[in-house]
């Protein structure tokens, strides 16, 4: 057909490319999409939206149940004396509050390529004129919004359930935190998810690394209960300096184990985090194409 | 004479079901190492949170309040033992739901239902096998604690406790059944084990004394079998207490079995009877 052709010109679909507003555009609605497309599919499992709406409070309570066992009240004078504050259960909530997230980055983002795969979606997705990463941004978003919602019924709960000696004045400054603390997280999600498109049992990849980070995490106790190693390991992941600047701005008396600038060495991470995982996703992206992997699950 | 060799031939064929569902199971798990290795290692990871929790909370590594709630001050084995009962629930309720399920997924279920056996024995095929990973795998977590966390267990008291955890195993195969017997209706089994899991992990005393439940939470922690699981293991392990202590505990336990065992048979029956009437089986 000519190009001059006026039938040809209406069948023409023009694609942006290369880094401009309108491909910027398409791409965001792209992830837009993808996180519509999300919450339609939760919408369709009703009690599975209930009980992921609650599990956050589910796995916080032996925490807090456990803490007060320990100590016979919510006071731990040995805690006192490791960060300045012995309240243990607004210490271990607003430990708590972050670890569902680092469950995004690994779950939703890690195996939102994986889970079109078992729907057998991928391959058409794959061939969609759109950034793949848009998909995985997309999931994310979804997974963020809704363990956010999680994260407020766990506040209420424990709120009128226990009460917690929060400061106000460093919700502002906690929320910054936890802003540059999703940017590198999301960067983690992004390596996670290029290992599913080649690990057959990525779960086993992504849960181990979880458990890892879990405990490399001062969620319920202080960094310095650590092994020394295990402490400068720490570093290399945000949700450490993150829980440490949270609890800083937000617990009164808490004074910061480590880290120095908490913002300065998110930031740090954010960029290094989402600049190795594009680069991994991309190289993966290329090798499973060449390879013919994608129909392999 | 003749219908006495035919229930002989009988029992045969029905054992021959059970052996080769065992067999077909650990060689699926066989098929996939990284698994086992998961299995017989991470969970241990999931607890070690908490025992840091307790260093950093009392400062060492007993606590006077655990001591007067439990009769023994030390969290570590306290925390261990829960975690490594808690891991049959985790195998056996998921394996077992999830593996009618996965029969369902590999495009099997239907030849499965079909195939000319009573299905109990093929459930009891599945059950048994679930069981025996679930035990390597414990093993597996009792042995690297013991070596990472300097307990000390002998002999003497692994007996007693083998026997409670096959009470255990009882009572958790009565759930499995009755779970998939929703599977085979409902399909989505995932959150069902998944909720029944929660239900466990809150009101049974895996990682804290039933103690520190409210009342109306403990009557609840009383009716699930790894209540009364955990509280004997314990005893024998951390109290050094005998059988004459806790025969209650352990009467409970077994009456728990008895109407879960047969409340999953009599549910699996009915739902299997069910979907074949509805032609529901084949859905997934």
């Amino acid at each position: 057909m000519d190009k001059s052709n006026r039938e040809y010109r209406l069948r023409e679909v023009n694609c942006p490319t290369g880094f401009n507003w309108g491909n910027l555009k398409a791409e965001l609605k792209a992830v837009w999409e993808s996180n519509v497309k999300d919450w339609k599919i939760e919408f369709a499992y009703p009690v599975s939206f209930i009980r992921q709406l609650i599990s956050p409070l589910v796995f916080l309570l032996p925490f807090l149940l456990y803490g007060i066992a320990l100590v016979g009240g919510r006071y731990s004078e040995n805690l006192a004396q490791l960060v300045g504050s012995g309240d243990v259960v607004t210490f271990i909530f607003t430990g708590y509050m972050l670890m569902g997230f680092i469950g995004t980055a690994v779950w939703a983002m890690g195996f939102s390529i994986r889970r079109e795969s078992w729907f057998g979606t991928l391959e058409a997705i794959y061939v969609t004129p759109s950034s793949r990463l848009g998909q995985v941004l997309g999931m994310a978003l979804h997974s963020t919004v809704h363990q956010t919602l999680g994260t407020i019924i766990q506040l209420i709960v424990i709120y009128f359930t226990f009460g917690l000696a929060l400061k106000i004045e460093g919700i502002l400054p906690a929320l910054g935190i936890f802003a540059l603390m999703m940017l590198a997280l999301y960067g983690f999600g992004i390596v996670i998810s290029a290992l599913g498109l080649i690990l057959k049992e990525g779960w086993v990849v992504s849960d181990s690394l979880y458990s890892i980070m879990t405990i490399l995490s001062p969620v319920a106790y202080p960094l310095i209960v650590l092994p020394t190693v295990a402490q400068q390991a720490s570093a290399l992941f945000p949700t450490a300096p993150a829980l440490i600047g949270m609890r800083s701005f937000l617990i009164e008396n808490y004074h910061a184990e480590a880290f120095g600038n908490v913002f300065l060495h998110l930031l740090a991470l954010g960029a290094a985090w989402i600049l190795f995982g594009v680069v991994v996703f991309r190289l993966t992206d290329v090798y499973v194409r060449k390879r013919g992997l994608l129909k392999k699950f | 004479m003749i219908e006495s060799s035919y229930q002989q031939s009988v029992l045969r064929s029905n054992l021959f079901v059970v052996w080769n569902e065992i067999v077909k199971n650990i060689k699926t798990l066989l098929a996939y190492p990284t698994i086992i290795v998961f299995w017989a290692i991470f969970p241990i990871f999931w607890f070690i949170p908490f025992i840091l929790q307790g260093q950093a909370f009392v400062g060492g590594l007993e606590s006077a309040n655990f001591a007067q709630i439990t009769g023994s001050g030390e969290y570590v084995p306290f925390i261990v033992i829960g975690a490594v009962l808690n891991s049959y629930v985790n195998t056996l309720l998921y394996g077992m739901g999830e593996n009618i399920r996965k029969e369902a997924y590999q495009g099997t279920l239907d030849y499965v239902l079909a195939a000319p056996c009573n299905k109990a024995y093929v459930l009891i095929g599945k059950a048994i096998s679930e069981s025996l990973s679930s035990t390597i795998f414990a093993i597996s977590q009792l042995t690297i604690s013991v070596l990472l966390f300097g307990m000390s267990i002998t002999l003497g008291v692994m007996v007693p406790v083998f026997f409670i955890v096959i009470l255990l195993i009882l009572g958790l195969y009565g759930i499995a059944l009755i779970m998939a017997a929703f599977s085979l209706m409902y399909k989505q089994s995932y959150d069902l084990s998944e909720s029944i899991g929660y239900i466990f992990y809150i009101f049974a005393p895996v990682r804290y004394p039933i103690e520190s439940l409210p009342t109306w939470a403990q009557i609840f922690g009383k009716l699930i079998p790894l209540t009364y699981a955990l509280i004997i293991v314990r005893s024998f392990m951390l109290l050094g207490a005998d059988l004459s202590t806790v025969y209650l505990e352990v009467i409970a336990l077994l009456i728990i079995d008895l109407a879960l065992l047969l409340a999953g048979f009599y549910l699996f029956s009915w739902m299997e009877e069910k979907t074949r009437k509805s032609g529901a089986i084949s859905h997934h």
